[in-house]
């Protein structure tokens, strides 16, 4: 039965590949030759386990280019932006990024993630095509790469300071990370070699992804600390003070910036206090956050977490450059437009006003902003 | 010698040949045009992952479709590949400058130790049989990815970087699609190959004809085990950082739904349900983005339990038979298709198997014999 | 102790899933890839009565309800036309099923994790050592139900009849029993437990998300393999071992990131040892 049934999907393969070639054009360098908006591009998981981080990203970013095309865009041009999945894998990221590249793609938010965005870094390092990525924060997706910027902070940067913060106002010391994620590995790495500079001891458990629903272990181990260090997210973390208090442990949690967000997995049970550095507060009352906090709740019905404050701040951080350089041509190459922002960006006095904060930004492309400790559940 | 060519034009059939013809003529085609500049990023870089998933859907058809072994496992082995060949080709880089000579050694190592991870995994399939192995190959590949992520080496968490090899890939990755044909072809249609669907037909009588069971089985292992290593390394060097996260067991799975949609046993099938699913997700991927990418894998899960049950309900069939375009096509090319039919013809068809008209059931013969307690018959009438 | 407490107490959720797998596999030999999805969905289904102000043995209820309604479903359109197709071709539409469910999930519910809070209890102190006390409800009721279960089997008609379909399909058609009726059977009584085991899972691992079902599904599914699959009593105790030694791991510093590979490790050993698994029947090899 099966030759003329081969042969005729064979056919069908070989259509299937014209069709794919149909798609090839003449080798052009600029592939925004054609575009009528200014085009904002960026991977993250969409689907998957990430999927909370990428969505996240994504509506915050979404809520800029809204706000950008409410005022009537740049020079007359609008903004459009567009996400591709990538599941929070390398191979999809470079994927999304070839297929925004030769869509017309002139800047980027990077990845979400720190493995995919180092797919996509080095591939837009290679195109000199300009990247901020919102929440990879891993020291290597920006190293060596001057067309990668990032709106969060640096993993190790976070470390020291919470070593600093920690040993100094603290005795007995625990921490939980996972050895899975590069965000919380590289957290705990900058920490603990900060501890063994102090010359603090401390105890440690870890988890993965595989093993992130259920903390009783690690908790039990920990719960005579006075505080325990969290550099995780705020899911895992929501699930770790509940277990907290399920065990009667009422140790003080302290986390980084993945932690923002974890007001929204407490319940009444939760009585540890809990304190971390976050650059956004979405109850602040600066202008800034109440205008993208406001404008997030109303268009997705919740509150914005961190990433939703990232994703929002990269897009503006393109915007207010792409705004203070004047572009006015909506066919700008990529490399054209990447010079443009580089140079722009890292300028003195380019300042950005965002929802998370003071931002300025230099070569390295780490960003400078100051964080703050928020803290919940203090009142005990 | 006449007479001898007479025989070579009879054994002649397209479809031992088609999937060379087709992969080269495609080759030339897409090369061409990459070189010449006439060809996007974005296609060369779908052209290189239907590569690897071709290499990797073959390679595991053999264990599955020809030995008859389901393994879970396959990244497992890909992993091993991944980390291993792109570890020793940051290191090539910095005495070869050549970049075609790292990947091409680099590919080698990695699909040698990964080899020697498929005689490791072959060990246990001499012991073990049907789900039970299956849920041993799995448990491989969580084991090995578990360990490469622990490894500060390998960059822990972050993922072990790898120098990228350009988007030329595509041509290297289907050279070496081509070259695997030829072993895999040839091997299947060999007397390994005969030993080795024998062992899936039935274990005891192979055994019985003098197959040498244990050999054959991790033979098939380490071969697979190769060839998936070789597409780590491929995919090492198309995407950096290779991350453990990519190799979990739902990779697996999935490179087991190409095989199982190309018909297990079918070497064509699988490069052609490979190329298929893997350009179906680099469509969904690629065009649904933003709000839109939540429906990717519904519409994925659509399709693959859509073409399931069409190519599988038994309550289908009739179904199928008018929806069929083989009548058809036995009118227009009737004279063609009456000779692949003879019986005779299809006995040395290796890669249809299952549907050649004459094998006779090993079971069928077998259970037919006579049970120990039973005495010889003829005796008896003696006896009264 | 403590830690073997949670231990157990994670077992008898591998447990109840377990069981799952091994009721279908048995039955209607198939891997339903699906199962730790059913999982998720009831979660949801439990997050749903609780957001309408239901009260936790409603948002129960209702669990338990729609998992065994979406098991049968998902049976009648999804695994029955393939009866009698090869097992891997159902295996296929078993992952698309929970593709779909994933996507399904996220579409609705989003991609984040909702919290549940669907009972507290203090922690109770035993004589030093403190223990909370949904680990040793989900412990106690899950010892309950498995054995409801094992002696619904042993001694009830419709309990025997899913024994002699496992045995033989064949046969038990001839004997009068309606085998399609006797899997859609399988199928409800694995999604009621697949719905008990998330209102374990919830009571102790209070959120859901739309992936929650894929990595317990999985350890389950080795779970049921260590203890023999097709064993009810093979299931329970092979889930009981994954739990207790995934806490005891988790709780070696040395040994933590190594976990899952020990969990795995373990499973290829006592495979090595035991082919069928700790409890599982030896099957005569006929040619």
């Amino acid at each position: 039965m099966s030759t003329m049934k081969k042969i005729v999907a064979f056919a069908m393969a070989l259509a299937m590949c014209a069709v794919c070639f149909a798609g090839c054009g003449a080798k052009t360098n600029n592939y925004a030759a054609e575009n009528t908006e200014f085009f904002i591009g960026g991977t993250g998981p969409l689907t998957g386990d990430a999927s909370s981080y990428g969505i996240s990203v994504q509506e915050g970013a979404q809520i800029a280019i809204d706000e950008i095309n409410a005022n009537g865009g740049l020079n007359g041009y609008t903004f459009k932006f567009d996400i591709k999945d990538d599941k929070a894998t390398a191979a999809d990221a470079a994927t999304g990024y070839d297929t925004l590249y030769e869509a017309g793609m002139q800047a980027s938010i990077g990845s979400v993630t720190s493995g995919s965005c180092d797919s996509f870094a080095s591939k837009a390092d290679e195109d000199k095509l300009f990247a901020i990525t919102p929440s990879a924060s891993a020291a290597n997706v920006i190293e060596n790469r001057p067309t990668v910027f990032r709106v969060c902070f640096g993993d190790p940067d976070q470390g020291y300071l919470a070593a600093e913060e920690l040993s100094a106002n603290f005795e007995v010391i625990g921490a939980i990370y996972d050895t899975s994620d590069p965000y919380s590995s590289g957290i705990y790495e900058a920490f603990a070699a900060k501890m063994a500079e102090l010359n603090v001891e401390f105890n440690t458990q870890t988890f993965d992804a595989e093993n992130k629903k259920d903390f009783s272990t690690q908790v039990e181990a920990l719960k005579d600390c006075d505080v325990i260090f969290l550099p995780i997210y705020y899911t895992e973390a929501g699930t770790i003070a509940k277990t907290a208090a399920a065990k009667g442990c009422d140790a003080l949690l302290f986390g980084c910036d993945g932690l923002d967000g974890i007001a929204g997995q407490l319940d009444e049970s939760v009585t540890s206090e809990i304190r971390y550095i976050t650059p956004f507060d979405a109850a602040s009352t600066d202008e800034t956050v109440v205008k993208f906090v406001n404008a997030y709740t109303a268009k997705y019905n919740r509150t914005p977490d961190q990433f939703a404050a990232d994703g929002y701040d990269a897009v503006m951080a393109i915007f207010e450059a792409m705004k203070k350089a004047n572009v006015s041509d909506v066919t700008i190459s990529a490399q054209e437009l990447c010079d443009i922002l580089v140079s722009t960006i890292t300028a003195d006095d380019f300042l950005l006003k965002g929802a998370t904060g003071e931002m300025t930004w230099d070569e390295s492309g780490a960003c400078t902003k100051v964080p703050q400790i928020v803290v919940l559940n203090s009142n005990k | 010698m006449a007479g001898y060519f007479k025989n070579v034009k009879n054994s002649f059939k397209l479809k031992n040949y088609i999937a060379y013809i087709v992969i080269t003529a495609f080759l030339i085609v897409s090369a061409s045009l990459a070189l010449t500049g006439y060809m996007n990023r974005s296609t060369q870089n779908l052209l290189t992952q239907i590569a690897y998933s071709i290499i990797l859907a073959v390679s595991l058809n053999l264990v599955v479709g020809f030995l008859g072994e389901l393994s879970l496992g396959h990244a497992g082995f890909m992993c091993v590949g991944a980390y291993l060949g792109c570890f020793l080709a940051n290191y090539l880089h910095t005495i070869i400058p050549s970049r075609l000579l790292v990947l091409v050694i680099s590919m080698i190592v990695g699909g040698l130790i990964a080899a020697v991870f498929g005689f490791i995994i072959g060990l246990p399939a001499l012991r073990l049989k049907g789900d039970y192995l299956a849920i041993v190959t799995l448990a491989f590949g969580e084991i090995v990815r578990t360990i490469f992520k622990n490894q500060k080496i390998f960059g822990g968490a972050l993922g072990l970087s790898t120098k990228k090899y350009g988007s030329d890939l595509f041509i290297v990755a289907f050279i070496v699609v081509l070259l695997m044909l030829v072993f895999i072809q040839n091997l299947v249609k060999s007397k390994h190959g005969r030993a080795i669907t024998a062992i899936r037909d039935n274990e005891i009588a192979a055994k019985a004809m003098g197959i040498n069971v244990t050999y054959y089985k991790l033979f098939v292992f380490v071969v697979s085990a190769f060839f998936a290593g070789i597409a780590g390394v491929i995919y090492g060097h198309y995407a950096t950082p290779v991350l453990y996260s990519f190799f979990s067991y739902n990779y697996s799975i999935e490179i087991l739904v190409m095989v199982v949609l190309g018909s297990m046993g079918s070497i064509n099938g699988s490069i052609i349900a490979a190329a298929l699913i893997t350009y179906i997700n680099f469509q969904l991927t690629t065009k649904l983005s933003g709000d839109l990418a939540a429906l990717k894998y519904l519409i994925y899960a659509l399709i693959l339990i859509t073409i399931v049950i069409y190519n599988n309900a038994p309550g289908l069939a009739s179904v199928k038979e008018r929806l069929s375009i083989k009548p058809l096509l036995k009118k227009v090319f009737g004279r063609f298709i009456k000779r692949t039919n003879d019986p005779a013809k299809q006995k040395d068809d290796e890669a249809d198997w299952d549907r050649i008209p004459t094998k006779i059931e090993m079971d069928a013969i077998l259970s037919l014999d006579i049970k120990p307690d039973t005495t010889y018959a003829p005796d008896k009438r003696e006896e009264k | 102790m403590s830690t073997f407490i949670d231990g157990l107490s994670l077992g008898s959720i591998y447990a109840l899933i377990a069981l799952g797998y091994t009721m279908v596999y048995g039955i209607a030999k198939m891997l339903n890839f699906a199962h730790g999805d059913i999982i998720m969905v009831g979660s949801y289904a439990i997050l749903t009565t609780l957001l309408m102000n239901g009260h936790p043995v409603l948002a129960i209820i209702a669990a338990v309800v729609i998992c065994t309604a979406l098991g049968v479903l998902i049976e009648k359109l999804a695994y029955k036309p393939l009866r009698g197709a090869s097992p891997l071709a159902v295996l296929i539409t078993a992952i698309g099923v929970s593709y779909f469910l994933q996507s399904v999930a996220q579409l609705i519910f989003g991609a984040q994790t909702h919290p549940i809070s669907l009972v507290h209890f203090p922690p109770v102190v035993i004589g030093g050592v403190t223990i909370s006390v949904s680990a040793i409800i989900s412990l106690v009721v899950g010892a309950l139900i498995m054995t409801l279960l094992t002696l619904f089997i042993k001694f009830t008609k419709l309990g025997r009849a899913m024994i002699a379909v496992s045995e033989d399909r064949a046969a038990a058609k001839l004997m009068g029993i309606n085998v399609n009726m006797i899997i859609m059977v399988t199928f409800a009584i694995g999604s009621a437990l697949a719905a008990f085991a998330s209102t374990f899972y919830v009571m102790q691992i209070p959120n859901t998300s739309p992936t929650l079902g894929s990595m317990p599904g999985i350890k389950a599914f080795t779970a049921a393999v260590i203890g023999g699959i097709g064993s009810i009593p093979g299931a329970m105790l092979g889930g009981v071992l994954m739990g207790v030694v995934e806490k005891i791991s988790l709780s070696i510093p040395v040994l933590a990131p190594y976990t899952t590979a020990l969990e795995f490790s373990l499973l290829i050993i006592i495979l090595l040892v035991k082919p069928t698994g700790l409890l599982g029947k030896k099957r005569r090899e006929k040619v």
